[in-house]
């Protein structure tokens, strides 16, 4: 039964209760909030699948996302494309450079992939900003037109926010099913000890590869959907404080829980704006308010090592033993 | 081609070690706190950014004799680095069941945790002294920036007190490492936390010890380049914090040697890379250098060869 | 072609209702100001906020409208994603009659896009990329872009017999049309621009470009940058013994600057269209006023976002009883020889770029002096 509730719910707010509530506010302001909030779901949603399920920390997703935004932005405006075509386009060459930074990189272990992502991604970062003849470097693109996919005019505010939230409520359904699956538990064993998962036979690098595809893919959709909705594209909005944003968002959510993201997302999104009246301290308070989260929800809001325990509470006698007791011993 | 390698060659170069001095100054301490707790600490460039403010602070109205700078800022360093381990990562270590120690997501959270810091300090420190460049007292200042010509070649002389600075905390660390027993104990946790645990080893003590002494060396590179450069603002510390933690991992995490020489060659290569591509395409070289090392030598040029899984 | 003209339909109808609302006489007139109060530039924002009270005030004191103005203050960091929240949150305020920023220009044109979309008049103090005007009728800027400031010291160059010369400036948009400008300038004059330099924002480090640019043996070096990266870049000259004359953009007028570089500033050559020191009465009447009220000295920048103020202001004041978004465009494009402190100041009413005159300055012995 809950499984059918759930996404029901969700469905219902964001198809039904959302949109009828900005409408009925009439405000572009809550419309655009919602839009950027939707997209950044989409970018959370997406690493928390490399990130939360199989646990490859990634410090260069903003990359994936200025690649998308700039195959949106070049396509529309030279090549001329509708948008409902420079939108796959655009997850289709994201995820082509996840593949192949994933070939490379794919090897390394924890911290040095992160750390090749880092590096990879002010990569992408310096040449969208130097190669001027081609991306306009700094001066960025601009004049992107609106969403208009396939001659329908979604260009309204309410428009816009309808073809945002499907595009997220779909990456929301592809993330949940991959992530409760069994190929999402194959993941699972990749973030707990891909040593191990390799030992019972799973293909840890092309498992690695194709989530890695799949993520970027979903990330070159909401850079698409920023370019459109925004209508200019600059480095300087995919830098590497972008996917520290991102990361944070799934990290305030919890790693590995879906619901984590969406709610990380919102949070450290609509939080600053919610914090305008405080006026200059307000990022301070930001800032303050991710430590305390941390601090204090250290698996995150929803995390799933954190659901789990409650679980094995709940159903203590057969699962067997309290945490708190285990011995020590070996790894 | 060739004609490029005249007196100017040698300006670059000499330009290019210095630029190279700078990162190894701040990856020095960098390198010592990730290879004690093997987790990336955010806020390093925050604690350089401290002691630059804390320098300018002491020069401006204590105007003090630079070894009395040089140590109050030291002693700032070491507080506030003190102050950010107590808060941003003593609080996850005590957690100690097995699934915590390998969760990833712990790991994550420190490092989260550290960011956050990062960014409450920065903010604060931009809301007290704004955040544009200070100006310094010129008589610190012309001491660090006085040209010194060697025929048709130029250094400054900040570049050779932070020769000097790089030198002396270099040996200082190797003495401190291989000759106390602090160092033992540093190395002890480092090898292995549990390890050194069963036998005997305040962890506790020897993480805050290792934060006092890499957050010192980091604050004393924040005042010596923040006034060998004329630098000083709030986000000065993420340049050279990005450069050195590439440093730091071409040099293999966790080998200080390693991570110096790595500095060096980084700062050689783009001041070289200036000379051929224009400086917007030679911040490329460093992150071209870290990819490349992370795919031909996994461990870094100099790891120990330790997998990190 | 048929969805545009129904959007504009659709972006005309309320325009009606606005109407009636000013004929209603309002008891205030809001103008919405978008500027970064927090992060990286926020010392740019604080500068404007203090020359947006000052002259707010002044104009308040005056008693030229029957209602008061007031401003409502947004933080947006400069940041993109708050900036177009932040324009959709001052169109929604059916109040607000126009609005002055943002800091950067790429905030300014992605504000700027929900600005022409939706019809509210903007003046920014300082965007000065080459697209910002060409949005929509909608977009004002009070900064002289580097087409009108370019050539200008390419000639006074010329004047002083600079043959070759080397260029270094920032990558971004402005830097981008610093060297683009200028270097056309200098080359149709029959100069020769002997090595060109970008570099990247953040970057301090400016030995390197220093010593490429030496070996090039410029008769000049044309800096384009902000001020802060100029100290760090005359000083790294010094360092270096190159005895090359510098040529700067207006950016570098603050006084903070020689303070920052000391020696090095020594003999720089620039342009601007502020004067901290002029004689002037209603510049000393500003310099005064800002020392006094927030003991600072206020640079290029601020008195770009005072004068960007009184304009706006002069505007509402033309427009008045009728102050409605689209009377007070029409109006803004029709200010012409506004005399502020950065100069007499006339819109071109169908590019809506703004002419100024433009002081040649000098550093000598740690200050600016006037050029002839």
């Amino acid at each position: 039964m809950r499984t059918v509730l759930a996404p029901l719910a969700v469905f219902a707010v964001l198809f039904g209760a959302l949109p009828a509530g900005l409408s009925a506010a009439g405000s572009g302001y809550l419309f655009r909030l919602a839009d950027v909030t939707l997209i950044f779901c989409i970018l959370a949603l997406s690493m928390q699948l490399i990130t939360g399920v199989a646990g490859l920390l990634t410090l260069g997703h903003a990359a994936f996302y200025g690649i998308g935004a700039y195959t949106a932005a070049i396509l529309s405006t030279r090549v001329g494309l509708d948008a409902g075509l420079t939108i796959p386009a655009s997850g289709l060459v994201s995820a082509l450079f996840g593949v192949l930074i994933a070939l490379p990189t794919m090897r390394l272990v924890s911290i040095y992939f992160a750390v090749a992502t880092l590096g990879l991604g002010e990569m992408i970062y310096v040449t969208l900003l130097n190669w001027v003849s081609f991306t306009r470097g700094p001066l960025g693109i601009g004049d992107i037109p609106p969403l208009r996919p396939f001659g329908f005019d979604l260009s309204s505010p309410l428009g816009t926010y309808f073809l945002v939230a499907a595009l997220a409520a779909l990456a929301l359904v592809v993330v949940h099913r991959l992530a409760h699956s069994y190929y999402g538990n194959a993941l699972r064993a990749l973030r707990e000890d891909d040593q191990c998962a390799e030992a019972m036979g799973l293909p840890v690098v092309r498992l690695k590869i194709e989530v890695f595809a799949i993520a970027t893919f979903l990330a070159g959709i909401a850079g698409a959907l920023w370019a459109h909705t925004t209508g200019y594209v600059n480095p300087a909005d995919f830098r590497f404080a972008e996917s520290i944003l991102i990361l944070a968002m799934v990290v305030v959510g919890g790693l590995g829980s879906i619901p984590g993201a969406i709610v990380g997302a919102a949070l450290l999104i609509l939080l600053p704006e919610a914090l305008r009246a405080i006026g200059e301290v307000r990022i301070l308070a930001v800032g303050l308010i991710m430590f305390l989260c941390i601090l204090f929800l250290p698996k995150g809001l929803f995390g799933e090592v954190a659901a789990l325990d409650l679980v094995r509470r709940q159903f203590g006698a057969a699962w067997g033993g309290s945490p708190a007791v285990r011995p020590l011993g070996w790894r | 081609m060739f004609d490029r390698f005249d007196i100017f060659f040698v300006q670059q170069l000499i330009n290019g070690f210095s630029v190279g001095l700078v990162y190894a100054l701040v990856a020095i301490g960098f390198t010592l706190i990730f290879g004690v707790l093997n987790v990336v600490n955010f806020a390093h460039g925050e604690i350089y950014m401290i002691g630059a403010y804390a320098g300018l602070l002491a020069i401006v109205f204590l105007a003090p004799p630079w070894v009395a700078l040089l140590l109050l800022v030291l002693a700032a360093g070491i507080v506030s680095g003190v102050a950010l381990e107590r808060a941003a990562f003593k609080p996850f270590r005590r957690f100690r069941d097995e699934a915590s120690l390998k969760s990833k997501a712990m790991r994550e959270s420190t490092l989260l945790s550290s960011l956050a810091v990062s960014i409450v300090v920065r903010e604060s420190v931009e809301k007290i002294f704004g955040a544009d460049m200070q100006a310094i007292p010129r008589a610190y200042a012309d001491a660090m920036q006085e040209p010194i010509s060697l025929g048709e070649l130029a250094v400054a002389s900040g570049q050779i007190a932070i020769l000097a600075a790089a030198i002396l905390m270099f040996a200082a660390l190797q003495w401190i490492l291989t000759r106390t027993d602090i160092g033992l104990s540093i190395r002890a946790v480092a090898a292995n936390p549990l390890g050194a645990q069963y036998v005997g080893v305040n962890v506790d003590r020897t993480v805050i010890a290792t934060f006092a002494i890499g957050s010192g060396m980091g604050a004393v590179a924040g005042i010596l380049i923040g006034l060998y450069q004329g630098t000083i603002f709030p986000a000065m510390g993420f340049a050279p914090g990005v450069k050195a933690f590439v440093a730091m991992v071409m040099g293999g995490l966790n080998s200080i040697p390693g991570a110096v020489i790595c500095a060096i060659v980084l700062g050689l290569a783009e001041a070289v890379a200036t000379e051929f591509f224009g400086q917007g395409w030679a911040d490329l070289v460093a992150y071209v250098f870290l990819v490349l090392t992370l795919v031909f030598f996994p461990t870094g040029l100099f790891g120990a060869g330790r997998e990190r899984v | 072609m048929m969805t545009t003209r129904r959007s504009l339909l659709a972006a005309a109808a309320p325009a009606p209702v606005a109407a009636r609302v000013a004929v209603a006489q309002p008891r205030r007139i809001l103008i919405g100001y978008q500027l970064p109060l927090t992060g990286e530039f926020s010392q740019y924002g604080e500068r404007f906020r203090n020359s947006a009270l000052m002259a707010l005030d002044a104009f308040n004191r005056s008693g030229r409208l029957p209602v008061p103005v007031e401003i409502v203050f947004e933080d947006t960091r400069s940041d993109p994603r708050e900036a177009v929240a932040v324009a959709r949150k001052f169109v929604d305020n059916r109040e607000i009659v126009a609005v002055l920023g943002d800091f950067s220009s790429s905030a300014s044109i992605q504000a700027g896009r929900v600005y022409a979309e939706v019809g509210m008049p903007q003046l920014s103090q300082t965007a000065s990329h080459p697209d910002f005007v060409k949005i929509s009728p909608w977009q004002f800027r009070n900064i002289t872009t580097q087409a009108y400031e370019g050539p200008r010291v390419a000639e006074w160059m010329r004047e002083n017999g600079v043959r070759r010369v080397a260029v270094v400036a920032i990558q971004n948009d402005w830097g981008q049309s610093v060297v683009s400008n200028f270097a056309e300038a200098f080359r149709s004059g029959g100069g020769e621009v002997v090595a060109t330099q970008f570099f990247n924002p953040g970057n301090r480090e400016f030995r390197a470009i220093l010593t490429e640019i030496a070996r090039a043996r410029p008769d000049a070096i044309y800096i384009g940058m902000f001020y802060e990266d100029g100290a760090a870049f005359l000083q790294q000259r010094r360092q270096l013994n190159i005895r090359v004359p510098v040529y700067a953009t207006s950016s570098l007028y603050e006084p903070k600057l020689v303070e920052l570089a000391g020696a090095g500033a020594e003999g720089v050559f620039l342009s601007t269209t502020f004067m901290a020191t002029s004689p002037e009465p209603h510049v000393r009447a500003y310099v005064e006023e800002y020392r006094r009220r927030f003991g600072s000295e206020p640079n290029m920048f601020s008195a770009q976002a005072f004068d960007a103020v009184n304009i706006l202001l002069e505007a509402i004041v033309r427009a008045w009883p009728e102050a409605t978004r689209a009377r007070v465009r029409e109006e803004l494009a029709r200010t012409r020889d506004f005399p502020g402190v950065t100069g007499v100041t006339t819109f071109d009413p169908e590019t809506r770029e703004p002419a100024k005159t433009l002081a040649r300055m000098r550093i000598e012995n740690g200050q600016f002096v006037l050029v002839r």
